[in-house]
């Protein structure tokens, strides 16, 4: 396997560039033509309200119109743990930007049109804007039927607007924090909601095809829309076919079934191929942010910097339907209960329902925020004991066999030879600069190191190789390209160097669920991983055909037989075997046509029994980490935060591409810098966002940017194919934490919110900013949980 | 009403509302989607075409003030076996991820190498501010594009 692993690392390019930069590629938006007509969706203006009538008989009679689909279309509701969300508002609106309807006619014009004339009579409802709202005594239930859903997933604790309770509970804490010889650390923090703001919105196009659902559409989980679709629908699966054209960017957003089941309703209706696009203003107001979150940890730490207790709880606006979050909260026992070792802890997740649009999964999802609040609280706890930061985390962080909150044993050390690594990375730059330092032109310079541990989220993946009569080789997988990479990088040169030839010569297919096999999806950092492990074992089993063929055909053992540059050679003679095209030739006479297939799923790392409770995984499969170092300065008169420098040490298992892997970290760091920094969104009291285009919301512009430094640290632990980590997740885990631990540095305040912009940074220097107080997180840890 | 415009050196005949913005004239009614309509403010740049030589955002022109013009679109730059430099530099460097920024991004940069073969690398970022990108934290972009510097690009 060495040799197979040398192979596969090339900066082999993308072969989709071309098209791409010539503007030739076809993107979903970009399917039309006469043929198709198009759809829109009437959606609510209003937060909370019962419906009392609604009529679409008029806009039948619309000009252009062809169809029209309200909740009698789709008698199903989906979710993830819980089946608590219908794609249509039928009695009540839970939230602004709801579907009410879906109109389907020639053009766009006649359709909205037609959406002006559906009658829709409202009462209004209360509404809960906030997790502080809805976690009141007496508050309104954003589902006041809640008992009766379908669970999907059993074992979580739920009940009134709390959609859905994860806990850990390892050691005794209680003990821990009574304890004479511990200071105890207490501290609160709030992040908002994060907009992917991927450049080519959800987007959909349907058609009805031989009695099945023709789905091709933007997504990241081609199979993931089949199942939904089919759900809602009330159909069997195998009457929806998805297939995916180039995705012009996920980070996420596209991991959830969104518009395809409205354009698949409409497209059997009208008989037509239908085409339903977000406008930018939708997508934007529906986007299904990175959840705001609220956060209390409280740790019991010795005056040697040893973590005998910690309790956290953290709460998760869902929104009003549960989706991706009620699955995070799982994650938070890896991620706040992550990175070091602790002697007891106790830790309650929980999903909050609110009346405001339902969020979903974003680049490490979970992780970025609850590691900025592990590493302020990092950073307090070195401040109450009087300990220099990095020598508490090289104290504490979890090495070789020590174990993770849920009880899991990890493998190897990692984190602290990563931040050897960074020190030395580091000491290449020396600037003699303190933290709190005025600079020549009077900004106020901040510099911070955090540490982060995230996981590759693994799970079911299949794979087929066909290895063709010319010597080439196609690799049918559900994946889809959204931009990452994956399937134009390491899956050609996984297959390439499994059989031993050109990574030009495997075509790489993308998703059909009709054509491959059932897959999790492209995120979480699996692609690499869990495809290119099916992958490979596919390619394992088109080797042992094509060996046991050539075998006979060389008069030579299988295992004295090696594939390279396109040939089978008897091992350490050059030039003495054949080529793998008259193999292959020889086979289709033998037995027929030479094809493997290959699967993986989680391997299941097993936890501690009976810590943790509602969990959909109590351990992680592949964890992950990185080390972030940033210096930045402060500009006092306006609060503006210039970025130095920026530093990363990644944990990649194996670098495949350095080319690529270079790609995600500096894409990955800055959208992280858009999260810390600017990217804002606000929730008003009509419950919609305040952003709703690119000018209210402010991404980061090539002028806010600097070029990452990165290590990338090779060679821990990975069931991984050839010891492979994902890596386009994970550059975004700590920039959030690290900025805010530096900004906290450079002006000796407390930090305990992101977005840091410039009028927040204001109100800190000027000791304007009140402290956070999060009275709805109780100091008494049970106080927040269900299950009390 | 009939306007008349050259697009990528063919003359084309638009009949319609003339407040139509021109990406949609090119987009939905040329049916040339390699211009991308992405924020339809004047914000993001994926847009991006050429009219009299000039780099313009397609989302903020109406097709009724471009009677006469000139326009040059992505599919206008270059051929299939022959990228302009600014897009070889890219391919070169493996920049691009999902892509869909490209367009506007090729017919930016393309349009600042035509004005100063050999901006630095503060330049080169200035250019990019009208151009955003939510894939690549763009540096990827700076350095391809730093490497063709005293190249001329042919266009």
């Amino acid at each position: 396997m060495q040799n197979n692993a040398d192979a596969a690392v090339m900066n082999f390019p993308r072969r989709d560039a071309r098209d791409k930069l010539l503007g030739r590629t076809k993107y979903t938006i970009d399917v039309g033509g006469s043929e198709v007509i198009h759809a829109v969706l009437l959606r609510a203006e209003v937060a909370s309200a019962q419906v009392l009538r609604l009529d679409v008989e008029a806009a039948r009679s619309m000009p252009g119109v062809r169809a029209i689909a309200t909740w009698e279309d789709a008698p199903g509701a989906h979710g993830i743990g819980i089946a608590d969300h219908p794609i249509f508002a039928r009695d009540v609106i839970r939230y602004h930007g709801e579907p009410i309807a879906a109109i389907a006619a020639e053009t766009l014009e006649q359709a909205h049109a037609a959406a002006q004339a559906i009658t829709l009579e409202l009462a209004p409802l209360p509404a809960v804007l906030t997790m502080a709202q809805a976690l009141e005594k007496d508050a309104p239930l954003v589902h006041p039927d809640w008992k009766d859903y379908d669970i999907l997933f059993e074992g979580a604790a739920r009940g009134g607007n709390v959609a859905w309770e994860a806990t850990v509970a390892r050691g005794d804490t209680d003990a821990a924090f009574d304890r004479p010889d511990v200071t105890i650390v207490d501290g609160v923090y709030r992040v908002g909601r994060q907009s992917h703001v991927p450049f080519e919105p959800r987007a959909v196009v349907a058609a009805f095809e031989d009695g099945r659902h023709h789905i091709q559409t933007s997504t990241q989980v081609p199979w993931t829309v089949r199942h939904v679709t089919a759900r809602v629908l009330d159909i069997p699966e195998s009457q929806v076919r998805v297939t995916v054209p180039a995705v012009g960017g996920g980070f996420g957003l596209k991991f959830d079934c969104s518009l395809e089941p409205y354009a698949a309703i409409l497209a059997k209706k009208s008989g037509r191929v239908v085409s339903l696009v977000n406008s930018r203003r939708e997508e934007k107001m529906t986007c299904l942010c990175r959840e705001n979150a609220e956060i209390r940890i409280r740790s019991a730490v010795t005056a040697d910097g040893e973590i005998v207790g910690r309790e956290a709880t953290v709460l998760m606006d869902c929104g009003a339907y549960g989706g991706e979050q009620v699955f995070l909260t799982t994650m938070t026992a890896h991620t706040l209960g992550g990175n070091y070792r602790l002697g007891s802890v106790r830790l309650s997740s929980r999903a909050i329902y609110t009346n405001t649009p339902p969020n979903g999964a974003f680049r490490a999802c979970n992780g970025v925020y609850n590691t900025f609040a592990l590493e302020r609280h990092t950073d307090e706890i070195c401040e109450a004991i009087g300990m220099d930061r990095m020598e508490f985390r090289r104290r504490n962080v979890v090495g070789d066999q020590d174990i993770g909150a849920t009880g899991q044993v990890f493998e190897g050390d990692v984190l602290r030879p990563m931040i050897d690594r960074m020190q030395a990375l580091c000491a290449k730059h020396p600037n003699g600069r303190e933290n709190g330092q005025r600079l020549d032109d009077g900004r106020i310079y901040g510099r911070a190191m955090t540490v982060g541990t995230w996981f590759i989220f693994v799970g079911p993946s299949a794979a087929t190789v066909n290895l063709n009569v010319d010597g080439s080789a196609t690799l049918v997988t559900s994946g889809v390209e959204i931009g990452s990479g994956s399937m134009m990088h390491a899956l050609p040169q996984i297959v390439a160097a499994g059989l031993g030839i050109a990574p030009e010569q495997v075509i790489v297919k993308t998703a059909d669920t009709d054509a491959a096999g059932r897959d999790l999806g492209v995120g979480g950092g699996r692609t690499t991983v869990s495809i290119g492990a099916a992958s490979a074992a596919a390619c394992d089993e088109v080797r042992d055909k094509l060996l046991a063929v050539a075998s006979e055909m060389l008069q030579t053992a299988p295992e004295q037989l090696v594939l390279t540059d396109g040939r089978v050679e008897i091992r350490g003679r050059s030039g003495s075997g054949t080529t793998i095209q008259k193999v292959v030739a020889e086979a289709e006479t033998r037995t027929g046509p030479i094809s493997g297939s290959g699967a993986f799923t989680a391997p299941g790392i097993e936890a501690m029994p009976g810590c943790a409770a509602g969990h959909f995984i109590d351990a992680i499969d592949i964890p992950v980490f990185a080390v972030h170092d940033c210096e930045l300065a402060i500009d006092p008169d306006t609060g503006q935060v210039e970025i130095l420098a920026y530093r990363v040490v990644q944990d990649v298992g194996r670098a495949l591409n350095h080319r690529a892997i270079h790609g995600q970290i500096q894409g990955g760091v800055v959208q992280g810098m858009g999260y810390a920094l600017h990217e804002e969104i606000t929730i008003n009291d009509q419950g919609c966002f305040d952003q709703t285009g690119f000018e209210a919301y402010r991404l980061p512009l090539a002028q806010d940017v600097v070029p990452i430094e990165f290590d990338l640290f090779e060679g821990a632990p990975s069931c991984g194919p050839l010891g492979t980590k994902g890596a386009g997740e994970v550059p975004i885990l700590n920039v959030g934490a690290t900025i805010g631990c530096a900004i906290a540095n450079a002006t000796g305040k407390q930090v305990s919110q992101l977005p840091l912009t410039p009028p927040r940074v204001l109100a800190l220097l000027d000791g304007r900013d009140e402290p956070l107080a999060l009275n709805h997180i109780s100091a008494i840890w049970s106080d927040n949980t269900l299950r009390r | 009403m009939t306007i008349t415009l050259t697009v990528n050196r063919e003359e084309r005949i638009f009949s319609g509302d003339p407040r139509t913005p021109l990406v949609d004239v090119l987009r939905d009614h040329l049916r040339m989607t390699g211009t991308k309509a992405v924020c339809r403010e004047g914000f993001c740049g994926a847009c991006m075409v050429h009219v009299d030589g000039a780099p313009m955002a397609s989302c903020l022109l109406p097709v009724g003030s471009l009677d006469g013009a000139a326009v040059t679109t992505i599919e206008g730059v270059a051929t299939l076996e022959h990228l302009n430099a600014v897009q070889q530099a890219f391919e070169d460097h493996d920049v691009v991820q999902c892509g869909m920024c490209f367009p506007g991004m090729v017919m930016t940069m393309s349009r600042l190498f035509q004005t100063n073969t050999s901006p630095d690398r503060d330049e080169i970022k200035a250019a990019m501010t009208g151009n955003i990108c939510r894939c690549t934290g763009y540096e990827r972009i700076v350095d391809a594009l730093m490497s063709i510097r005293t190249n001329e690009v042919t266009s």
